[in-house]
């Protein structure tokens, strides 16, 4: 493995008492200049693995290699390793450009060198005129980006951002995740970003590590996470869904029977046949049928009562009920007009919108 | 009208507050400049002969210049003692922490002149008392705790995240300490010296005990003084040390004051 470009994360384990693990076997390939979002919910293990490839952890047992090099036994300041910390950890008492030179200064880069380099980091960012200020002179966002200017003067091997926009208010998140895009393709530096936002981890990522409970439940890419979940958990933590117990009729082809829906159509499975298993459907894969809108041929339909509606201008969340089963379905404005609350309308899916997954007991 | 009253009223009562907090303070000024063989207020006339006997007078001299290296002698000795105690308190967990936090404010509960006859029987037969030494040491012991809870509250507001952010950047422990680790926390070391300074610049109990006469520091010259002459040369070292004591406050203001001025002017300046 010694040929391997990259960061390689081999079935590390974290465990602090030596009874629970905080990291319970986490194994990751990261081939050189991707940008992997580690998503979870907090306690998931996501910042401990972090910590670790930065090394202000050490791993219980497990390897961390990068470029086939082991990182384990080497202190953090020798790994040239860039990260952004949550809340910044800007150095108070040093001007925006002394704080960016700070790395320059360690590796013994001339003074000169430093500033002219700390200057060119600043204007990457957008923040040459602010150069001589103190952290404490500059707005949430710009010390955000002396931050990330600070962490990549020195040309790391790898960029650590540790849930770096949650402190910033949503125009200013969206901008950012904006720019961090940017730089990471201009650079081309393997980066990994740890968050509990999913839409920021949706936007961002070529690929998403999905944590629960310390370990892994699913990597990779964004639209694969979101359409074919792995686990029951991923389909809950990313994005709105709608769960059904089934019992499979016939795994190849791909029907199943629910006690609320009936006889349905989803994806092949290799689960066994007669196996228990939920099927997930998102809420935007329902469509109104009626007289006007009839069903597309080969599409699932059953009928739901409508309970609720949440109007989200461009869309409006229907909480109803199929059966005795409660219902998300998520109808665009206009189709939405006329539906009223304790009515039954009558919606269709199609096959390949909905997706199986084991069970969980 | 009423308001203007009552203002007026408020404006009255804080005067006569600051004159009750001040006036024992700003006696000694004019007693100073007295020419009385004892401390007398009124002065029946004025004069500056007791200043110019106190800058040629080894009696006077010999105890100020006792009190500047006993304090000094105790606050780096406290530093030294306490820095690396409040690191080791605050930052890990070992066996008879609890058991160190309560000895190292032991001092604090107990009485002075408690301490004192302590020191005075136990320093005697080391030979410790009426030195230097003796002194700076019972000194240091009495500081520890204001210095420990001083340190141990800037450490426990310190961001570790700093330290963490400069070993990624690329320093090592020795050099985080340097560039960052202290740096930030300097202010909160300067205080902490500072505070071990006057607690052994003011002491008096343990000085009176222990300090003899080879050591006396001011505090005890003063009470020796009042005891036999009360000549105006307590008044004089006593008008002496305001002044310094009110230069160095707003001369730390005016520095301020100039620097935030030059923060705002910006880049350029």
């Amino acid at each position: 493995m010694s040929d391997r470009t990259g960061l390689d994360i081999a079935n590390v384990v974290k465990s602090y008492d030596g009874v629970r693990h905080a990291v319970d076997g986490v194994s990751l390939a990261i081939p050189k200049g991707e940008f992997v979002t580690f998503l979870g919910p907090s306690g998931s293990g996501k910042t401990t693995t972090l910590m670790m490839i930065a090394g202000f952890e050490e791993p219980t047992s497990g390897d961390i290699r990068l470029d086939g090099r082991s990182l384990v036994s080497i202190a953090p300041h020798k790994r040239n390793i860039g990260m952004v910390f949550q809340n910044y950890a800007l150095f108070p008492h040093m001007t925006a450009a002394d704080n960016v030179a700070f790395p320059l200064l360690m590796r013994g880069v001339e003074r000169r060198d430093q500033m002219r380099r700390a200057a060119a980091a600043l204007e990457t960012v957008g923040l040459g005129a602010m150069a001589s200020r103190h952290p404490r002179e500059l707005s949430g966002g710009q010390q955000q980006r002396v931050a990330l200017a600070r962490a990549l003067v020195f040309e790391p091997d790898v960029l650590l951002l540790d849930e770096p926009l949650g402190a910033l208010d949503k125009n200013l998140r969206e901008q950012m995740q904006v720019e961090i895009k940017h730089l990471h393709r201009k650079l081309g530096i393997t980066t990994i970003f740890v968050t509990h936002d999913q839409t920021e981890a949706m936007t961002m990522s070529d690929r998403i590590a999905v944590f629960n409970n310390g370990r892994i439940e699913q990597f990779a890419p964004p639209l694969e996470v979101y359409a074919r979940p792995a686990t029951q958990f991923v389909g809950a933590f990313v994005g709105d869904s709608n769960f059904f117990d089934v019992r499979l009729r016939d795994p190849a082809q791909g029907t199943v029977v629910s006690a609320e829906l009936g006889e349905v159509a989803t994806v092949a499975s290799p689960l066994a046949a007669s196996s228990s298993a939920r099927l997930m459907i998102r809420p935007e894969a329902f469509r109104i049928v009626d007289a006007a809108r009839p069903a597309q041929e080969a599409m699932n339909q059953c009928d739901v009562l409508i309970d609720g509606s949440v109007n989200y201008g461009d869309s409006v969340l229907v909480l109803g009920r199929a059966g005795t089963a409660s219902i998300r379905l998520r109808i665009s404005g206009h189709e939405a007009m006329v539906l009223q609350e304790g009515q039954t309308i009558r919606v269709g899916w199609r096959a390949e919108d909905s997706c199986l997954l084991a069970s969980v007991d | 009208m009423r308001l203007r009253a009552r203002l007026s009223m408020l404006d009255v009562t804080t005067w006569l507050i600051l004159a009750f907090i001040a006036a024992p303070l700003l006696i000694v000024v004019p007693m100073s400049f007295s020419t009385a063989p004892s401390l007398e207020f009124p002065p029946p006339a004025w004069g500056i002969d007791y200043y110019r006997n106190f800058f040629h007078d080894p009696r006077w001299l010999q105890p100020t210049l006792n009190s500047f290296i006993i304090a000094l002698g105790a606050s780096i000795l406290t530093m030294l003692l306490v820095v690396p105690a409040a690191f080791a308190m605050v930052r890990h967990r070992f066996f008879g922490r609890a058991m160190t936090n309560l000895l190292l404010l032991l001092p604090l509960t107990a009485p002075h002149i408690v301490i004192a006859l302590g020191y005075y029987s136990y320093f005697g037969t080391m030979h410790l008392t009426q030195t230097h030494l003796g002194v700076i040491l019972a000194h240091t012991c009495l500081s520890v705790p204001m210095v420990f809870l001083t340190l141990s509250a800037a450490l426990k507001g310190f961001d570790r995240n700093l330290e963490r952010a400069a070993a990624n950047l690329g320093a090592s422990p020795l050099r985080v300490f340097r560039h960052v680790t202290f740096p930030v926390l300097r202010p909160a070391f300067l205080v902490a010296a500072l505070f071990a300074f006057v607690q052994s610049f003011d002491e008096t109990v343990v000085a009176l005990f222990i300090s003899g006469r080879d050591a006396a520091t001011l505090p005890r010259k003063f009470f020796d003084s009042m005891r036999t002459q009360a000549d105006p040369g307590v008044a004089v070292v006593s008008t002496l040390l305001l002044a310094v004591v009110i230069t160095a406050v707003v001369g730390s203001r005016l520095v301020r004051r100039r620097r935030m001025r030059l923060q705002r002017l910006g880049p350029g300046v």
